[in-house]
């Protein structure tokens, strides 16, 4: 670049002045170039690191950790806002299937569907896996939404808490200061345990919440914020937090991820409300989106589907029967639930087959943290 | 007293560069010091650099293409 400059110069030996206005454009570009070295350094060493993810989505992640999340947050918000689904439309014929056919004499009541007449097993529980016996530890379920848009499925996966234990999971980069960061995927040694694994919250950054990780507070808490814990005793539940900035002695993990969008059995009266629901896409912008939340039992209740907003979210999981329930990741980069279907992490399957991500997604070092379910029994089961 | 050196045009020309580079230096340091982020900064400089180089290449395809006066003496 320089030589471009210099080069410049002797071509133009014994001519007059330089006009301003190139001194002034050299000046841009000399000073564009010298901005650019240490962006491009950082970019280089970001990129150059273990990935699971395309070029594109590491460059845009990348951005955002590098103070450009309101830029990609606004382009995304466009982006959606142009390309949103339109109201009604031919309606479905059938359903994804979902899980094995197999049935066990356990369950919870089937969700009641929206739109009539219903689909054949719409609402209906299935087990994830064929091995899992007579009371099977994970359940999905899929069913029509929203009555304004015939065509959007939701996803549903019921956990049993007394069957399962739900473990915590750094990834790679997020969170992004951690001590004992651990392999970022299903630990090969608990893998014949695994039964399902679901993606994280948001990014720290973005959710201005807080992350207490086998007890230690890596991110300070904020009171107020819905809270996926697990106590020291396993015990798990989702609260609204009132602990103070550090979790305190009986907490193993605490997620922090945005106001709870479900409450006793309530919707969030302010779910259409903007600046609190993330520094990311428009709460009102439909996307994939994904939720957790708890019944009254203390069984997990996993929701994903695309063009959502917090709102529909919010709706499918008080429908699914959570009582409290927060809002997970978002976007089809990021959303993943995943069963395995054979004990081992074989077979893995996402809940929808529209989901954007492999379902080895997890089996291999993950960007993002994530929620790994262990069956507490025999292998897979 | 001395009577004023005259400067080559090549001089000036390389005395503007390093003042160039110095007010690019500065401007610069300012804009590392303001932005949110290295991500910003390539969000927006990236373009600026194309678009100033595709500048600069048009401008000296064009300088080509047109007949060369001759310098008068």
């Amino acid at each position: 670049m320089q030589t471009l400059f210099v080069t410049a110069i002797s071509r133009r030996r014994g001519a007059a002045r330089i006009p301003p206005w190139r001194r002034l454009r050299r000046v841009a570009l000399l000073a564009t170039i010298i901005c650019l070295v240490p962006a491009g350094l950082s970019y280089v060493r970001s990129i150059g690191g273990p990935h699971n993810i395309s070029l594109g989505i590491a460059s845009v992640e990348w951005m955002r950790a590098h103070g450009g999340n309101g830029v990609v947050s606004q382009i995304e918000d466009w982006y959606y806002t142009l390309t949103a689904p339109a109201k009604g439309g031919p309606p479905l014929k059938s359903l994804p299937q979902v899980g094995v056919a197999a049935s066990g004499r356990y369950r919870p009541p089937p969700i009641k569907p929206l739109i009539h007449p219903a689909l054949k097993g719409e609402g209906v529980w299935h087990a994830a896996s064929a091995h899992a016996g007579p009371r099977p530890p994970v359940l999905l379920a899929t069913f029509r939404s929203d009555p304004e848009y015939p065509q959007f499925v939701a996803g549903v996966a019921w956990i049993d808490s007394s069957r399962t234990h739900l473990d915590y999971v750094p990834g790679l980069a997020e969170p992004p200061k951690i001590s004992h960061r651990g392999p970022a995927e299903v630990p090969h040694a608990l893998r014949k345990r695994v039964v399902a694994t679901f993606n994280g919250g948001f990014p720290l950054e973005t959710s201005n919440a807080g992350l207490v990780y086998r007890g230690h507070t890596v991110a300070s808490m904020v009171d107020g914020i819905a809270t996926l814990v697990e106590y020291r005793d396993g015990r798990i539940d989702i609260v609204r937090w009132h602990g103070g900035s550090t979790g305190g002695p009986n907490i193993w993990f605490a997620k922090q991820n945005l106001p709870p969008i479900v409450y006793e059995g309530r919707l969030n009266p302010n779910l259409s409300d903007g600046p609190k629901w993330g520094a990311t896409v428009n709460n009102a912008v439909r996307v994939w989106r994904s939720g957790l939340g708890i019944d009254p039992h203390g069984n997990l209740i996993y929701v994903a589907a695309n063009y959502q907003t917090v709102g529909s979210l919010a709706k499918i999981l008080q429908r699914a029967g959570a009582v409290r329930a927060l809002e997970l990741d978002i976007n089809e980069d990021w959303t993943s639930f995943i069963t395995y279907r054979r004990p081992g992490a074989v077979e893995p399957s996402n809940l929808l087959p529209e989901m954007f991500r492999q379902p080895t997604r997890y089996l291999t070092p993950d960007e993002r943290d994530f929620f790994a379910v262990y069956s507490k029994g025999k292998a897979g089961g | 007293m001395r009577a004023p050196r005259r400067i080559s045009p090549a001089a000036r020309a390389r005395r503007a560069l390093l003042a160039d580079l110095v007010a690019a230096i500065v401007l610069a340091a300012i804009v590392l010091h303001l932005a949110a982020g290295l991500g910003v900064i390539a969000f927006f400089g990236v373009p600026v650099l194309l678009v100033g180089l595709l500048w600069i290449g048009v401008e000296r395809l064009l300088a080509r293409g047109r007949p060369r006066r001759r310098r008068a003496r």
